[in-house]
């Protein structure tokens, strides 16, 4: 069991995630690896499916991990970790190895979960297999060049979303909700959290929640994307937090059937200011600007926060 | 040798070999006609005659998933399937060969849609003929069986370590029953050891496998695989070797002979076809004909230098293709092809003539065999070939 650590100071000293990989400067997805690795330690396969934490980290035919990591197909995250759980599975029962059960988890972008992806981890969740899946999410293709995933935002710029006279808002359909699919409808779920770059304590405590769990456990991690965004590289962890701050993403898990908020801001800023600091969003109208805010107020209101949202204009 | 002759069908026998060979993780979705095989592994699990990991894919790319992720940890691994569930999977089957990675998989030839039956044609496979995987065809339920332990012994051999499609008609082998010899487990855990593989996922000794590379690391890796392949043929032939020693049952590993001596022409093909063919050319010899039949045996490695002598000794050489490869030279398939690149710049000239045959799941008759023979034994006699190829039953 790993234990949940009580304070930034006590995480633990030793590295996994370690230099030597290519991504861009201020990367969300590269400290959210880091802060994983950390968590998890050193009993831990990790699965990676193409997506920027693949290709930025493993140029050269190297990657940056001190423990055992596997490439999969951007489609096949979660089948590639069924077969890893079932080999050992099997192995430790027949006595075919000494070891012990290993974390397996799956470091996936929000393609690699959402989309095409999407197949091959509901049917891992639904077989019940002892993984872990996390999306890492910077709402976007980003290493083909920022083009659009089911998780980008309303009114987000893309390359297949650019903004012009007939499509004034870019991006025009509201994003998938990638934890809430996990979350209902795959019966043998053990355990279920989103977390934030912006929150370190909590996202490694939920890693270590996600691992402990005998079960499939999913993690959904908010992680800003500078490139993607056009958003300063050294403003990521102030990006990640003010998507907290604006209700634009909630932190929340689900434990023995039960939702628990993790934090709510102690007032809830508008959208305009989470948007205002990001170029994807630089074309947006009033009218846009509204129906983000309205989106956020909804995504709130699902998970338990009420009281002082954003009033939307009538 | 002692014997355990029993009656069943290639699907079966497929399946007591995946038990005999102490398999830790299969991986299942339905389509028939392969479906055989694993319904009676799951049954086998279920009754305890089998300890390993059922895993229930949701279609064919989560199968080959699945078996990817299992074999890269050391366990050896099942899968197969049928059909357009073989092509479902393609995206799979490089990457499975590209990190050296010796699981199975049974194909049972199935039609791709359309025409949408469940017949046989070996377009399926043979659409993934040159993803680094050995690839050959049983002719019976006994050749099923013995395939499948041939194919893991020769796939986790440390000098080859690639993955095999073990492959079988679809019903003309998968459905009918045949007489199978099913050696006991002591003969198969002689011949077959553990599986061990040098990279696997290990937390005491990491790995990092599949990493993306710079364009100028990619003619070495394709070359590494490349030679890896190019290494097998030694390896066939010292395991089919001592699959006789200890098994008692022989086969070349590359071709079936079947009346050729003084043949001056022979009908090549592979898989379950062969069986109607040898009857139709027994018959032709009973009347005095100088026929004979050549199965090959093993498509990838191609038997390049085995194709060109056997086939020298004859005069013309009917080749059979059950699949579809529209606009392929010659008009015919690619087993035409194959066989004429192997016989080029050859010292002897000899004619070939490339038969479509089978298509969708349609028996090849007795009938069809004797034109067939017709038309070799009037291109050995005359000397002329004009036309190359016969899509049957339309041009024959």
């Amino acid at each position: 069991m790993l234990e949940q650590i009580k304070s930034i100071k006590k995480a633990p000293k030793e590295e996994y995630y370690v230099p030597g990989h290519r991504t861009c400067a201020g990367c969300g997805p590269a400290l959210q690896y880091r802060l994983v690795a950390k968590a998890a330690g050193k009993n831990t396969i990790f699965i990676g499916p193409t997506g920027c934490m693949y290709v930025a980290n493993t140029s050269y035919g190297c990657g940056p991990w001190a423990v055992p990591w596997i490439h999969a197909q951007i489609t096949n995250g979660g089948g590639v970790a069924s077969g890893i759980a079932a080999a050992y599975k099997a192995m430790i029962r027949k006595h075919e190895t000494d070891a012990e059960y290993p974390n397996i988890i799956v470091v996936a972008g929000d393609g690699g979960s959402s989309d095409i992806g999407l197949q091959s981890l509901s049917a891992a969740f639904y077989r019940g297999h002892n993984i872990v899946f996390i999306c890492y999410d910077n709402e976007s293709y980003a290493n083909t060049g920022i083009q659009v995933s089911p998780t980008t935002p309303y009114g987000a710029w893309t390359t297949f979303t650019p903004a012009g006279p007939v499509v004034p808002e870019g991006r025009k359909l509201m994003p998938k909700d990638i934890a809430k699919i996990m979350a209902h409808g795959h019966p043998e779920l053990k355990y279920l959290a989103t977390a934030s770059i912006g929150y370190p304590l909590d996202l490694m405590n939920k890693v270590r929640k996600a691992c402990n769990a005998d079960g499939p456990a999913f993690l959904h991690i908010h992680a800003p994307c500078p490139k993607g965004w056009s958003f300063p590289a050294e403003k990521t962890i102030e990006v990640a937090k003010l998507a907290i701050d604006t209700g634009m993403f909630q932190l929340y898990e689900l434990e023995d059937k039960q939702y628990k908020l993790n934090y709510k801001p102690d007032k809830i800023k508008p959208v305009s200011e989470y948007i205002k600091c990001q170029g994807r969003f630089s074309h947006l109208k009033p009218e846009h600007i509204e129906k983000l805010q309205e989106f956020a107020n909804q995504r709130m209101q699902e998970v338990g926060i009420e009281y002082g949202i954003p009033q939307l204009a009538e | 040798m002692k014997t355990n002759i029993k009656r069943m069908s290639g699907c079966v026998a497929t399946a007591n070999a995946v038990k005999l060979a102490n398999v830790d993780v299969i991986c299942s979705y339905p389509i028939r006609p392969y479906t055989g095989i694993m319904s009676e592994l799951a049954r086998m699990v279920a009754d305890g005659e089998l300890d390993a990991e059922f895993v229930l894919g949701e279609g064919e790319h989560g199968q080959l998933s699945v078996v990817y992720g299992a074999s890269a940890s050391g366990a050896r691994a099942f899968t197969g399937s049928s059909g357009v569930g073989v092509t479902y999977a393609m995206e799979v089957y490089s990457p499975i060969s590209g990190e050296r990675l010796p699981l199975q998989m049974a194909i049972a030839d199935r039609t791709l849609d359309p025409p949408g039956d469940f017949g046989s044609e070996h377009t399926d496979a043979l659409c993934c003929r040159d993803q680094g995987w050995i690839q050959g065809w049983a002719s019976s339920p006994q050749e099923a069986l013995d395939l499948t332990l041939m194919y893991y012994r020769i796939g986790e051999d440390p000098r080859v370590l690639l993955p095999q499609y073990a492959c079988q008609d679809g019903y003309f082998v998968s459905h009918i029953l045949g007489d199978v010899d099913i050696p006991s487990q002591e003969q198969v855990d002689a011949f077959l050891p553990p599986y061990k593989n040098h990279h696997v996922l290990d937390t005491k000794d990491p790995v990092i496998i599949g990493p993306q590379m710079e364009p100028e690391m990619g003619p070495g890796t394709q070359y590494q695989r490349h030679l890896a392949v190019e290494g097998m043929y030694k390896v066939f032939e010292e395991v089919h070797e001592e699959f006789a020693d200890v098994f008692g049952r022989k086969y070349d590993p590359w071709l079936e002979e079947y009346m050729t001596d003084d043949a001056e022409s022979v009908i090549f093909l592979q898989g379950g076809h062969a069986e109607t063919a040898k009857n139709v050319a027994k018959h032709l010899r009973n009347l005095g004909e100088k026929v004979g039949v050549v199965r090959l045996r093993t498509f990838r490695p191609f038997p390049t230098k085995q194709v060109r002598e056997t086939l020298s000794k004859f005069k013309v050489v009917g080749v059979v293709d059950n699949s579809v490869n529209f606009g392929i030279s010659c008009g015919a398939g690619v087993l035409l092809t194959e066989v004429r690149a192997a016989l080029y710049n050859n010292d002897k000239k000899v004619e070939t003539v490339g038969f479509v045959a089978g298509l969708g799941g349609a028996m090849i008759t007795h009938d069809e065999f004797y034109k067939m023979f017709d038309v070799l034994k009037n291109v050995a006699k005359t000397g002329k070939n004009e036309k190359q190829s016969y899509w049957l039953p339309f041009e024959l």
